[in-house]
């Protein structure tokens, strides 16, 4: 090993470079590992399984839901509508701060913050930016009706029965 | 000297238990100048503080003795939340029952649940308050551009704490709080969803949020707060003790260049503290010993025994220091003597009040988000955060420091002064003038 700083000023660069590289790839190291953990205690923290309620569950037969009902499930936080054999289910989760919003002759109400929503969910009135989410409705193959919270699709899709 | 011969030639039991007590504390109580120093400087509760103190500093009128009265409510609330912890379990079905046994049936259980409560509360108006102070005085300019930031950052971990604290509780009061609250971080554009379902372990409060909301706040962010004020201290002592005018450091007859036995100029790496004192700085005294701990940045460090405009800590310093303590503790106990800390109906997810309110520090976000969602809830706060952290290095101009509304700060002042009033206002807007629906009442 040569002693850098007795080196001939030839040989001189190439010792820097060589020890430069190798800092910098430490330092890459060393670096690259603070970020790896860093992500690992993200992915940690991050829940795979909640152990609240359920986000997708069944709540009856169509025919529990008759035509020109609107039935709001408050425990769920969802609002099933139905219009002919047309069904969907609406959040009743305030969108503004996440009251429960409670169903009204025009639509939905929140008692928090006074957000009006019309019967589809589309904001009428209040602090409310968003229209209230619309969740998946699928007929299990038990035929029983299941919502599916992870799954917001967009308002007016129905499901027929 | 002479007492340890003395002692030393005593045999036996009459060494007792003088020689206990001298094994702790190194110095017998001071009577002169290089007793009153070292015991200072050799006792480790009292070695963070510097030998000698300006006098400025000790005004009470300068700093109203709000930093220290923030750390102090910070050990009260340590001393009370450890005990309170003995009775407490996070837990959704448990936590409400605690609450009431604190009320019920431990001993002191109530008082201390007073004390911890309404030390919280005081200690986020306290720092609050102190920030206006640093600003109002200039104490933030070079070289504390970073010890100011380091406050900001205290204050924001203050907040988080006490809002994390505010659901443990499990009432009413406590879920829509934290309901609401956690809402209003939901409105953040990409990862407002993910932060809120990180915060929460789950897509509502519940059982998760409670469980990592109390590893928080008894955990995580009391080592996060301990360290960052621990290195906020510490700068306090290397950027030179509290910021003062320059002609507080000037010797007795001469003019408002700080004193030539600064010892600025031996550390090269080190500046000044004001821009003309770089160049106003004599070179050290030849032939002179300088010690170690005199190579700090500032003009408080002095050799020898100038005659200057500085008082011993011991007992100058530490008396207002045992005062402040004094009165913070006093307050604490006779506020939670006298009110009750609230503890409304356990909680109920489908019932919720109306109005439903954050904390109240938070109400001012709450009151700019029922205008806009964004702006109010995320936008505006996340540019105030930047802007107070940025405030030093916007603001360079080293004029004004260590005087309260120095007539040259005329307009950062008056900025400073808008913005802390303007978020008072809605804040007591928030709280006082909305009732159900958000809809404005009168609150007499």
């Amino acid at each position: 090993m040569k002693n850098p700083a007795k080196s001939a000023p030839d040989g001189a660069p190439e010792d820097v470079n060589r020890r430069k590289l190798l800092s910098w790839l430490s330092g890459f190291g060393l670096f690259g590992s603070a970020v790896i953990a860093a992500l690992a205690n993200l992915i940690f923290i991050k829940p795979r399984v909640t152990y609240g309620a359920p986000n997708r569950f069944s709540i009856g037969k169509p025919e529990d839901f008759p035509p020109g009902a609107r039935i709001a499930l408050d425990t769920r936080r969802v609002c099933i509508v139905r219009d002919g054999d047309s069904l969907a289910a609406i959040s009743t989760t305030c969108t503004h701060l996440g009251c429960i919003v409670a169903v009204s002759e025009t639509g939905f109400a929140c008692p928090c913050h006074g957000s009006h929503y019309d019967q589809d969910g589309n904001v009428t009135g209040g602090p409310a930016p968003r229209a209230l989410s619309w969740y998946q409705l699928t007929l299990a193959p038990n035929g029983e009706l299941v919502v599916d919270k992870d799954n917001e699709i967009e308002a007016g899709k129905y499901l027929k029965v | 000297m002479s007492t340890q011969t003395v002692t030393r030639s005593r045999d036996g039991w009459l060494a007792l238990p003088g020689n206990i007590w001298r094994s702790v504390f190194r110095n017998p109580l001071p009577d002169s100048d290089l007793g009153r120093a070292s015991t200072s400087f050799t006792n480790f509760f009292l070695h963070i503080h510097p030998v000698k103190v300006s006098r400025h500093s000790l005004k009470a009128t300068y700093t109203f003795g709000l930093g220290l009265m923030s750390a102090f409510l910070f050990l009260i609330l340590t001393v009370t939340g450890v005990l309170l912890m003995f009775y407490y379990v996070p837990s959704t079905t448990q936590a409400y029952d605690r609450m009431l046994d604190l009320r019920g049936t431990v001993a002191f259980g109530i008082f201390l649940r007073n004390m911890h409560r309404w030390s919280a509360h005081a200690m986020v108006a306290v720092v609050f308050l102190h920030m206006c102070r640093v600003f109002l005085t200039g104490a933030y300019k070079p070289p504390r551009e970073f010890n100011w930031v380091l406050g900001v950052l205290l204050l924001l971990v203050t907040f988080f704490m006490s809002f994390t604290g505010y659901l443990l509780p499990w009432d009413q009061l406590a879920f829509w709080a934290i309901t609401v609250g956690t809402s209003i971080a939901g409105y953040a554009p990409f990862v407002g969803k993910d932060v809120r379902f990180l915060l929460l372990g789950d897509s509502t409060v519940g059982q998760e949020a409670l469980l990592r909301f109390y590893v928080l706040h008894v955990a995580v962010l009391p080592i996060v707060l301990t360290m960052l004020a621990t290195i906020h201290f510490w700068r306090i002592r290397k950027d030179g003790g509290l910021a003062r005018p320059p002609e507080e450091d000037a010797l007795p007859g001469e003019s408002s260049t700080p004193g030539p036995m600064e010892v600025v100029s031996a550390a090269p790496v080190v500046m000044a503290t004001s821009a003309g004192a770089a160049a106003a700085a004599k070179p050290l005294l030849e032939r002179k010993q300088y010690g170690i701990q005199g190579l700090v940045r500032g003009p408080i460090t002095k050799v020898g025994n100038i005659s200057d405009r500085s008082k011993f800590s011991w007992p100058s310093l530490f008396q207002a220091e045992l005062l402040v303590f004094v009165i913070t503790v006093a307050a604490i106990l006779v506020v939670s003597l006298f009110f009750n800390a609230p503890l409304e109906e356990p909680v109920n997810a489908m019932h919720p009040p109306n109005p439903a309110k954050a904390p109240w520090y938070f109400l001012g976000l709450q009151e700019m988000v029922s205008y806009s969602a964004f702006w109010g809830g995320v936008g505006i706060p996340t540019i105030e955060v930047l802007i107070l952290l940025l405030v030093p290095y916007l603001d360079r101009k080293q004029v004004g420091v260590g005087r309260w509304f120095a007539k040259e700060r005329l307009l950062p002042n008056t900025l400073f002064i808008t913005f802390a009033v303007l978020n008072v206002v809605l804040m007591v807007i928030g709280t006082f003038f909305r009732g159900a629906n958000w809809e404005f009442v009168s609150p007499w």
